[in-house]
């Protein structure tokens, strides 16, 4: 049952990937320079929608929630590596998959790159990942954990700040780049 | 190798204005959709697919060298829920792409450095390595953690996305003007 509601959640999580481009380098390169910010925005509205029914499910529902230890070191090291990645590829472990099956040849590439970034992960697990890995770790905390107070109102506060941040801030930068 | 055309917004289609943007709809499906699935089965995550793919594969080639390295036992076998997420990505995408009946997207460069398609594509094989790497270093990538970890208020997810959009913004912005 697990697979098959994964398969369907992949399947429309990939019609919305490729609907929005996001399997779309260029448009990627063009949120990072925040010349279009109509993926970021996406992204955020999807966070602020999400937390907010999550925390409220969470109060009637048995949710499986999987919430990610903070190791800090690897935790911010590893998003400063990925966003080098992301700026110059123009694809994240998601899109270029979506971008495979949309035909782009350089999402091809973007995968193959990835597998070899996963081998060379393996092979330098022992000796140079794991030692890194408990160095500054806070555990499978929550923001809600650490100001001690309950989800669902931590939740509103930040998808009201993320939603009046996307209302307020304009999509498309104005004509007014140099060149 | 062919010369690349810089990357441009499509022309829209005159029409209609619409009173709700498509990132804005799309983006609330995404959250009911993120939302369903921790109900369902666990949080959409799609990294972890990668090592398990390599590790499937070195358990058939070299066995026992994959049976005693720490990491692909950690992370365990491909038939887990994430894969058949990925494997969904390719399904979506493709039925997606062929209802809107355009033709499959040629390369374009996304930087003025991309000269030529070469270079489009060792960008994106490089951009490809480094995402998958800091993604394990991390844990998780742009679904796993910034999407489905923010959505459960947790630290590593806001910790890791900073980082991201940190060196993101940086490395496009140095590459736009670099090119000139």
């Amino acid at each position: 049952m697990d697979r098959l509601s994964a398969l369907l959640v992949g399947v429309a999580m990939g019609a919305l990937l490729q609907r929005v481009r996001a399997s779309d380098p260029g448009m990627i390169a063009r949120s990072l320079r925040l010349e279009d910010l109509s993926i970021i925005k996406f992204m955020a509205t999807t966070i602020a929608v999400g937390a907010v029914l999550v925390s409220l499910a969470g109060l009637a529902l048995p949710m499986h929630l999987d919430i990610k230890p903070a190791y800090l070191v690897g935790v911010l090291g590893g998003g400063l590596v990925f966003g080098v990645g992301f700026g110059l590829g123009g694809f994240c472990p998601g899109t270029c998959v979506v971008g495979l099956a949309e035909g782009r040849r350089d999402a091809r590439w973007a995968l193959v790159g990835g597998i070899a970034g996963a081998l060379a992960f393996t092979l330098l697990y022992d000796l140079v990942v794991a030692p890194l890995l408990p160095l500054l770790d806070l555990g499978k905390v929550t923001v809600a954990d650490l100001l001690h107070l309950p989800a669902p109102l931590v939740a509103g506060v930040m998808a009201a700040v993320i939603l009046g941040a996307v209302a307020w801030l304009p999509t498309v930068r104005g004509q007014q780049r140099s060149s | 190798m062919n010369a690349l055309p810089q990357s441009v917004l499509p022309v829209e289609a005159p029409r209609a204005r619409a009173a709700v943007p498509g990132w804005a709809r799309l983006g609330f499906v995404f959250g009911l959709l993120s939302a369903a699935s921790i109900a369902l089965w666990g949080p959409i995550g799609v990294s972890s697919t990668y090592p398990r793919l390599v590790g499937a594969a070195l358990r058939w080639l070299v066995p026992g060298w994959a049976g005693a390295n720490a990491y692909l036992v950690k992370m365990g076998e491909l038939a887990k829920p994430e894969s058949f997420l990925v494997l969904g990505l390719l399904i979506g995408g493709y039925a997606a792409s062929r209802l809107s009946r355009q033709p499959a997207p040629a390369p374009a460069a996304i930087h003025p450095g991309e000269t030529r398609s070469a270079l489009r594509y060792r960008d994106a094989f490089i951009g490809g390595f480094l995402i998958i790497f800091g993604a394990r270093l991390a844990g998780g990538c742009t679904s796993g953690h910034i999407i489905s970890g923010i959505t459960q208020l947790s630290l590593s997810g806001m910790v890791f996305g900073a980082g991201v959009f940190a060196t993101g913004i940086l490395t496009a912005r140095l590459l736009q003007r670099g090119g000139r």
